[in-house]
């Protein structure tokens, strides 16, 4: 097997000396060393009683690069996590703020939710007005 | 006793309310809004109506769609559930005008009891002690600064029409009343279309301990003991559980508790369920905070340790009938708890996290209830509480209760979202809370407390990475003849993302 199995960022080798089973879809029973588990998986992530695990395949005969440069702009846009209503407009352009400063409160699903910068700097633009319905992902303020 | 009921309402509390009825051989008809075709409740019911967009306030809380739902089945009751309508005098009113029985009590002793300030004086004209604060709706700070000068720091805003933390702030210093007192009010006006804010004395490291009434209209009425639901995040209710811990160590807090809950409820004329709330300090005085007027999200506590099943009960007082007991054949049995799941991320400052539910596995077992709204595949909506079911646990102990509830947590499993099965976890794990030591700031300050992270078993990783590569194997086609397939590029890329 040439896949590399990644378990929380780290290489980790398949445990030898135990029996696996999907036994309902997306449910595995394990047994090794005499001792019973059960794991389930939906999307990337393994959940084992109360540890959950994120974990990626990579095949190395498809080289691909990922991740790299994410972080490289010296800009933090603010998203939107869910789709929403704008409730409330902290902070004005020209403002400087720092990390973990409420930027846009944002209301869904009956709760209001106070969108924070992720780090210092000063908000070079606002992209929403108070009562703009917003969607996922959509770029609420952008700090510099 | 009535052919068919509607149930105004949708979620777990709309199939809770449709079990009971098929047990009592009583027709159900569910409502639905656009965004809710699929519910469980919809699935669930005998009949079904459909009652306008995905926005709550033209279905859920449009009262004459209601009505005409209710009239083209042929119901003759409606049960109003919690939440949405349940406490709209209006409501009420309107179905007692257009000949349905509302499954509660009158419009006017929800009237009473819905403003809180009104509210506050039936209570005390009925003997129940109640917090210092303002008789009246303030619609300015500066009456609201003059109480606090003269009662002291630290005060609390509540909204006159509030409920669900709404419209609720804690202010502390005098420097910050103004902007509390308007955030307030914006919100309760918001929430509510009533902006009237008053204040009350703050009672430090209070719990939140209330008794559940039941009344007949022949004017009998017996309280079935306390909840306490002090472990609350937002002034929302966390967990709930009965028996109250503190009044297990005082016992005489529960008989004058409920007495005065029951003098409350019969100075607002009430019958049928209703809740009164205190705020108790630990050395067993209490005050009155407010009632609600309806069946409550945390009732299957009381229906453990009672035996009773109170929608049912509801349902006979509707229908005319005596309450089939006297206060003295009430007996509390054990300890029941109750958690509340919810689509929300509990690592990630709590956020919403709505969407599909991809796998569901729902615990069950010795003294295990799960009442749930929701079924794998069914996509969360956006427009209502995140709320997925309530898991309620039955022991002969609270010591046991909690075992059991870690257990069943153990079992449960929501897949594709996030829930706060996790914080259960925590709080079950916490000593002051397994020591019964608990106030309504509890759960802020287990929040603030360092995270103590599971030791992680390295078998475990092993264990995963072993699951990993065969849930890859099983995703991939057997034989790959074509190594340049479009379609197995793609799925290799979809893998490496």
């Amino acid at each position: 097997m040439s896949r590399i199995i990644k378990i929380d960022g780290e290489s980790v080798a398949p445990l030898a000396d135990a029996t696996v089973v999907e036994v309902e879809p997306g449910v595995y029973s394990v047994l090794a060393h005499g001792l019973s588990w059960e794991a389930r998986v939906t999307a990337d992530e393994i959940s084992i009683g109360d540890h959950r695990f994120r974990f990626e395949v990579e095949d190395p005969r498809q080289w691909k690069r990922t991740g790299a440069g994410a972080e490289a702009h010296g800009r933090a846009s603010i998203l939107a996590p869910m789709p929403g209503k704008i409730v409330r407009i902290l902070v004005q352009v020209g403002d400087a703020v720092v990390a973990g400063q409420g930027i846009v409160v944002v209301e869904a699903m009956k709760m209001q939710n106070e969108m924070k910068a992720p780090r210092d700097g000063s908000v070079t633009a606002i992209q929403v007005k108070v009562n703009d319905s917003v969607i996922a992902g959509a770029v609420l303020a952008v700090i510099e | 006793m009535f052919p068919k009921i509607l149930i105004a309402n949708r979620g777990e509390i709309a199939l809770r309310i449709i079990r009971t009825l098929r047990e009592m051989g009583i027709r159900s008809v569910a409502v639905y809004s656009d965004a809710d075709r699929g519910a469980l409740h919809v699935r669930k019911a005998d009949e079904a109506a459909h009652i306008g967009p995905a926005a709550s306030s033209e279905s859920y809380l449009n009262i004459e769609r209601i009505l005409d739902a209710a009239r083209r089945h042929g119901a003759t009751a409606i049960h109003p559930g919690y939440g949405f309508l349940s406490e709209n005098a209006k409501f009420a009113q309107a179905c007692e005008d257009a000949g349905f029985t509302f499954i509660g009590p009158s419009a006017e002793s929800i009237r009473l009891m819905g403003s809180k300030t009104e509210a506050r004086r039936v209570a005390q004209s009925g003997g129940a002690p109640i917090v210092p604060g303002t008789e009246q709706g303030l619609t300015s700070s500066t009456e609201a600064a003059a109480f606090a000068r003269d009662a002291g720091f630290p005060v609390m805003l509540k909204a006159v029409a509030g409920g669900g933390g709404k419209g609720m702030r804690r202010v502390d210093r005098a420097q910050d009343l103004v902007a509390a007192f308007e955030g307030a009010s914006s919100e309760a006006l918001r929430a509510f279309g009533d902006g009237r804010i008053y204040v009350e004395k703050l009672i430090e490291n209070a719990r939140h301990i209330e008794i559940q009434v039941f009344g007949d209209r022949h004017g009998n009425m017996v309280h079935l003991g306390e909840r306490e639901c002090s472990v609350q995040r937002r002034h929302q209710k966390v967990i709930e559980e009965s028996p109250s811990p503190l009044v297990s160590r005082k016992l005489e807090m529960r008989q004058r508790m409920g007495e005065a809950a029951i003098r409350a409820a019969r100075a607002a004329g009430y019958y049928n369920a209703g809740t009164v709330e205190f705020l108790a300090d630990n050395s067993g005085n209490f005050y009155f905070l407010e009632m609600n007027t309806r069946l409550q999200v945390e009732h299957p506590v009381t229906e453990l340790v009672t035996g009773l099943d109170l929608v049912r009960l509801q349902i006979h007082v509707a229908a005319g009938g005596h309450l089939p007991f006297t206060q003295d054949q009430v007996s509390l049995r054990g300890a029941a708890i109750e958690c509340r799941i919810y689509a929300e991320d509990p690592a990630n400052n709590f956020f919403p996290s709505p969407g599909r539910i991809a796998h569901l596995a729902e615990p069950s077992g010795p003294g295990v209830r799960v009442d749930s709204g929701v079924y794998p595949g069914w996509t969360v909506p956006l427009e209502y509480d995140p709320m997925l079911s309530k898991l309620i646990v039955w022991a002969d102990t609270r010591e046991h209760a909690i075992e059991r509830m870690l257990r069943a947590l153990g079992e449960y499993y929501v897949g594709g979202i996030k829930s706060n099965i996790p914080l259960f976890q925590s709080i079950l794990n916490d000593a002051a809370f397994r020591a019964g030591d608990l106030h309504t700031g509890y759960l802020d300050q287990l929040l603030k407390a360092p995270v103590t992270r599971s030791l992680a078993v390295p078998e475990l990783a092993g264990i995963a990475a072993l699951v990993a590569s065969q849930q890859v194997a099983s995703a991939e086609p057997a034989v790959i003849k074509e190594t340049q397939s479009r379609w197995l590029s793609s799925g290799r890329e979809r893998l490496l993302r």
